[in-house]
């Protein structure tokens, strides 16, 4: 979204925010800008500070220090009812004595909106989350998809700008839960909210978001596209976090371009490494992927090759992961595309591990 | 036998002394006590329950216990419920020690504690002797209903305050949240959320009260006026100074029948507030 001025209008800014609780600091001094209709995720395992910092949003804990900005108002010191946002639990905490109906009408009671016009809304937003059957059903009567769904309608029924949801679909079966994924980007796109997500879930955040925060230790270890985080992660944490990865020890032997890096017994390999230090120590991360399981007379140019014995197979469908073990007893995963070539004879003579030079990432963090 | 069977035995063994024990002291003497109430020296006889009903003065104290009984929830109820909000609002440690501060009156015997209250709320007493002091009163706070609402609120009111406070700690807090974040301010979330989820706790807290109001003897005896005599001790005048055992019996019997109505009820209250926890599970 964009003003008169053709700048893009920001929905939510955080200025140096902290919380802390007695001599816990749940969250470290965080900076955080949101556009108007970006859908953030934050992404990262329980206590590293999401469910704080989403909290510190919707007014539910107020920052031991720091600002918090939302639309352009300084809502630091606002009570959450009068922050004027959305929120839905992973509790779906729908009122168990109240019907959908009423449920769904409770934000707009509180609104002081006509007896006519909450029943048109009602019956709108139902049927925009496509449940328009259900109305004076009470909560317990219905599945948890679609209690999430009644939930998302007695959020969206009231057009806050802003919608915070709190890991809504970890209460879901995987199944329901890509559905609602699907669903919940659909409703995003259609009605240009400003979305705060909040998931442990690495292939939720990647699935949904616009942006991922990736947060550890009450810190942002990383805020950048799910691409990015995805190929350029900027920390072990986050390589490992997001996505499968194999993490080898590795020291920078020459530094060039690409570097030259010393893999210990199980040899050398070239990465890219800006910024490199000689003797500087780290990881080497290659995701299954990237790797192939070759031939000698494979070897390219602009390829890493390290010798491996073959261990096993398995396939899961659409790919087929080969666990190799390198010179020094590293395992590695290669992942690669099932074919109707037969499983057991794929690897027959194929005893190089190869990447691409710039598919290796070197961390020294 | 089926291990679950089994099982069950090695348990009864454990509450057999309890068992026996009930059964010989309380078994044994309420069902002479029912026996005593329907047979004469002829032998059956429901004559105590026709004169029961025929007798002015039963019916009168009937409707004076009901009052009281009725009187001492509502008040136990505006008391209690305040105290129960308060409670489930503190941390877990603080809670505990408010408790135990709610639960002194139970270490003192009701007797003594009635006995204070007369020096209390006397025409000399310290209350009056205070608002006394700001030019105000004497007023009659003994040997009225006053009194007696006063003495059994005392004793009553942890009677209502559990109930209450186990259901409002059941509560789950994302609710009060959810309504806040959807605007609705701190009343607004008590009228429509948290009272109306907490009515089992407090149904189930009023018929305890309830049930434990209509047999009380010793306060309204001690603290209550002439007009003020309740149904329990309708059964200590008939037993011991007309010395008509049938009819002290059959009080007895219709009063311990009332009580086991509320305490049915009671059940299905239970049962109802159930509900609430499957929900947020």
């Amino acid at each position: 979204m964009t003003d008169s001025m053709g700048t893009v209008q920001e929905m939510v800014r955080l200025d140096a925010v902290t919380k802390r609780y007695g001599s816990f600091t749940a969250l470290h001094e965080t900076e955080l800008s949101i556009r108007a209709g970006e859908f953030l995720t934050l992404l990262g395992p329980s206590g590293s500070g999401k469910t704080t910092l989403l909290n510190a949003v919707a007014g539910m804990a107020t920052p031991t220090s720091g600002r918090i900005w939302i639309d352009g108002r300084d809502v630091t010191a606002t009570p959450p009812e009068k922050r004027g946002l959305g929120m839905v639990f992973q509790s779906y905490a729908l009122m168990p004595h109240m019907t959908v109906f009423d449920n769904i009408a409770y934000p707009l009671k509180v609104r002081k909106i006509s007896k006519q016009e909450i029943r048109k809304r009602v019956s709108d937003v139902l049927e925009l989350v496509r449940l328009p059957d259900l109305a004076h059903r009470k909560p317990k009567e219905l599945s948890g998809g679609q209690q999430q769904r009644v939930s998302i309608a007695r959020c969206l029924v009231y057009n806050p700008r802003l919608v915070l949801m709190d890991e809504p679909l970890g209460a879901l079966d995987k199944k329901l839960r890509e559905q609602m994924q699907l669903e919940i980007k659909r409703l995003h796109n259609e009605l240009k909210i400003t979305m705060i997500y909040v998931t442990h879930d690495q292939e939720e955040a990647l699935n949904m978001s616009d942006r991922i925060m990736l947060m550890n230790g009450g810190k942002a270890e990383q805020i950048g596209s799910p691409h990015d985080l995805y190929f350029r992660p900027v920390s072990q944490f986050a390589a490992d976090f997001i996505g499968q990865s194999t993490m080898l020890d590795a020291k920078i032997l020459e530094v060039g371009d690409p570097c030259i890096v010393d893999l210990g017994a199980s040899g050398q390999c070239k990465v890219k490494v800006p910024g490199a230090n000689k003797d500087q120590g780290g990881k080497l991360v290659l995701r299954p992927e990237t790797l192939r399981l070759i031939t000698n007379d494979q070897i390219a140019d602009g390829f890493n090759a390290l010798s491996v014995r073959y261990k096993d197979s398995l396939v899961t469908g659409s790919t087929i992961k080969h666990i190799v073990e390198l010179e020094n007893g590293t395992e590695l995963i290669v992942q690669e595309l099932t074919t109707p070539e037969e499983t057991a004879k794929r690897h027959e003579g194929r005893l190089l591990v190869a990447w691409p030079v710039e598919a290796g990432i070197f961390l020294d963090r | 036998m089926r291990p679950e069977t089994r099982e069950q035995y090695r348990i009864a063994v454990f509450a057999l002394p309890a068992t026996l024990f009930m059964l010989v002291m309380m078994a044994i003497p309420l069902g002479s006590v029912v026996w005593q109430s329907i047979s004469d020296d002829t032998g059956l006889s429901l004559a105590a329950y026709a004169k029961i009903v025929q007798s002015n003065l039963f019916i009168r104290v009937t409707r004076t216990t009901l009052e009281i009984a009725l009187g001492a929830t509502l008040v136990a109820f505006f008391l209690g419920y305040p105290i129960a909000y308060f409670l489930a609002k503190q941390s877990t440690k603080r809670q505990t020690i408010w408790l135990i501060v709610i639960l002194i009156p139970f270490w003192t015997s009701s007797l003594v504690k009635s006995f204070a209250f007369v020096v209390m709320l006397g025409h000399a007493g310290i209350l009056n002797t205070f608002l006394g002091e700001l030019g105000l009163g004497p007023y009659k706070m003994l040997f009225n209903r006053i009194g007696v609402m006063v003495g059994m609120s005392h004793f009553l009111v942890p009677f209502m305050v559990f109930p209450i406070l186990t259901n409002l700690r059941s509560q789950p807090p994302e609710l009060a949240k959810a309504a806040a974040i959807m605007g609705a301010g701190k009343f607004r979330i008590f009228r429509t959320v948290t009272f109306p989820l907490s009515l089992p706790g407090v149904v189930s807290g009023a018929l305890l009260v309830f049930i434990l109001a209509l047999g009380f003897f010793i306060v309204p005896k001690l603290l209550g006026g002439r007009q003020d005599v309740m149904l329990s001790s309708l059964v200590d005048f008939y037993a011991r100074e007309v010395f008509d055992f049938q009819m002290s019996s059959a009080i007895a019997v219709i009063l311990m029948a009332t009580a086991l109505l509320a305490a049915f009820l009671l059940s299905k209250v239970r049962g109802g507030a159930s509900i609430l926890s499957k929900e947020s599970s």
